[in-house]
């Protein structure tokens, strides 16, 4: 199953609000990939299934951290366009295949976004850029808003790419044989190195705090 | 200027970093101190749109410090050096909290909710409501402090306890990474053999710290070609 053309457009509008999200206007941090692919997976109908895509793309991006004009992935647009097609595409043949496939082409997709990002920014010097002699207010409000605007525009076209080359890989590649076991486990793994990474940013001086989550983490899946 | 400051970042360029942004959040209290001078209101427009950064949350401290400093008719040299001199603190002051601490902090407490199998909407509402609490409490704050304060601005930064919250949320971080981390590797679906693998790969997570990324990406490359094949034979 693939997104009908008004979940295709609900999904890429959203794309282009989630990228606007990550720097431009707001910072919510609603376009966090694991926010931003339950509301992909809402949109087609399953956010559950969007938030499972989320949770793996979520804990490889835990440990970026956008400071200053430093090069980092961008995150929020192919999350969208990875939970509404994981969700729409659910229930899958192979399971942890499909989900390996759209998090790797949005792992891919958050690269490129990253790079259109520097783009962007390149683009906004000569909207934004030189400082001028004298500014009236409504001449200052549109070398600012003009920069948004593209940020939105880029933001929906990255979330309409990465929606389009999902829905054709999953349809193209024939998962029947595919050794799910040792696909699903490489995932889980992935996860959990992603997630124990984020002790390296709060300093391993708190590893004792750790083990102590870790063993409360235990317990808790032991009683559930 | 407190809800232009939520858009501060919108124009960010290599040239003037986030300065036309800076310039777009001060129009409103400049257009009231130059009121009926409009020659002025330009020319301090077009001043303030020089080279500035800062974390975008705190760009609110300098923004009413600004404006603070115009409506107090400080000259245009002293302006242009407390922008100089306020850009760097207020950038790292919040990159450290908030970057570093609070944001992953937030998203270990919404991923281990859904991990423990919470409803999507918990995990993902938990995040935004603890991460946005201290977000919107550092714009208000510091539109208000900044407008109060002006030139002693600094002074008031030094009594703020941010590198006090910041300690705590990297103390709750790391029992979140460990507990989410716990719940990933044996939760839902798990199998035994899976969890000494898991437990290597946290170790690895933590010696790799951000390159965990790339090193998954090709792992993961890696398996679907090889997946392929093996479902070719």
């Amino acid at each position: 199953m693939t997104l009908t053309l008004a979940e295709t457009v609900a999904v890429t509008l959203i794309g282009g609000l989630v990228a606007l999200d990550g720097t431009s206007v707001g910072q919510f941090m609603v376009s966090r990939p694991f926010v931003a692919a339950a509301l992909g997976g809402l949109v087609a109908g399953r956010p559950a299934e969007g938030i499972a895509a989320g949770v793996v793309l979520e804990a490889l991006h835990l440990a970026v951290l956008p400071v200053g004009a430093a090069r980092y992935p961008e995150g929020g647009p192919p999350a969208v366009a990875a939970g509404a097609v994981y969700a729409a595409n659910f229930p899958p043949v192979a399971a942890s295949a499909t989900l390996l496939v759209t998090v790797l082409v949005a792992l891919a997709l958050e690269w490129a976004g990253g790079r259109s990002v520097e783009g962007m920014r390149q683009l906004n010097v000569r909207f934004a850029g030189a400082p001028a002699e004298g500014l009236t207010p409504g001449a200052l409000a549109g070398r600012h808003l003009a920069p948004v605007a593209i940020d939105f525009v880029r933001g929906a076209a990255l979330t309409l790419v990465a929606v389009l080359l999902l829905g054709w890989l999953l349809r193209a590649i024939d998962f029947s044989g595919f050794p799910s076991v040792a696909v699903g486990t490489l995932i889980r793994v992935s996860v959990v190195a992603g997630l124990a990474s984020a002790l390296r940013l709060f300093g391993r001086a708190h590893y004792p705090l750790f083990l102590a989550g870790a063993a409360a983490g235990v317990v808790v899946a032991w009683l559930a | 200027m407190l809800l232009r400051s939520f858009a501060v970042q919108g124009s960010w360029n290599y040239q003037t970093l986030i300065g036309t942004g800076l310039a777009f959040v001060l129009a409103p209290a400049l257009k009231e101190v130059y009121r009926g001078d409009g020659e002025a209101l330009c020319r301090a427009l077009g001043r303030h749109t020089e080279l500035f950064n800062s974390h975008p949350y705190l760009a609110a401290v300098a923004a009413g410090a600004i404006a603070r400093l115009e409506a107090d008719g400080a000259p245009p040299e002293t302006v242009a050096r407390f922008k100089a001199a306020v850009r760097g603190s207020l950038g790292t002051l919040g990159d450290r909290l908030v970057w570093l601490m609070w944001r992953p902090m937030s998203v270990l407490l919404g991923l281990s909710l859904v991990l423990a199998g919470a409803a999507w909407w918990v995990g993902a509402l938990a995040f935004l409501l603890v991460f946005n609490a201290l977000h919107l409490w550092m714009r208000v704050w510091g539109l208000r402090i900044g407008l109060r304060d002006g030139l002693q601005i600094g002074r008031t930064l030094k009594g703020v306890p941010f590198p006090r919250i910041g300690d705590r949320a990297a103390q709750a971080g790391a029992l979140l990474a460990g507990f989410a981390a716990a719940l990933a590797a044996t939760g839902r679906g798990s199998r035994p053999w899976e969890w000494g693998v898991a437990a290597a790969a946290a170790l690895l997570g933590i010696a790799l710290g951000p390159r965990v990324r790339p090193a998954a990406m090709v792992a993961m490359v890696l398996a679907l070609v090889a997946g392929l094949v093996l479902a070719r034979t």
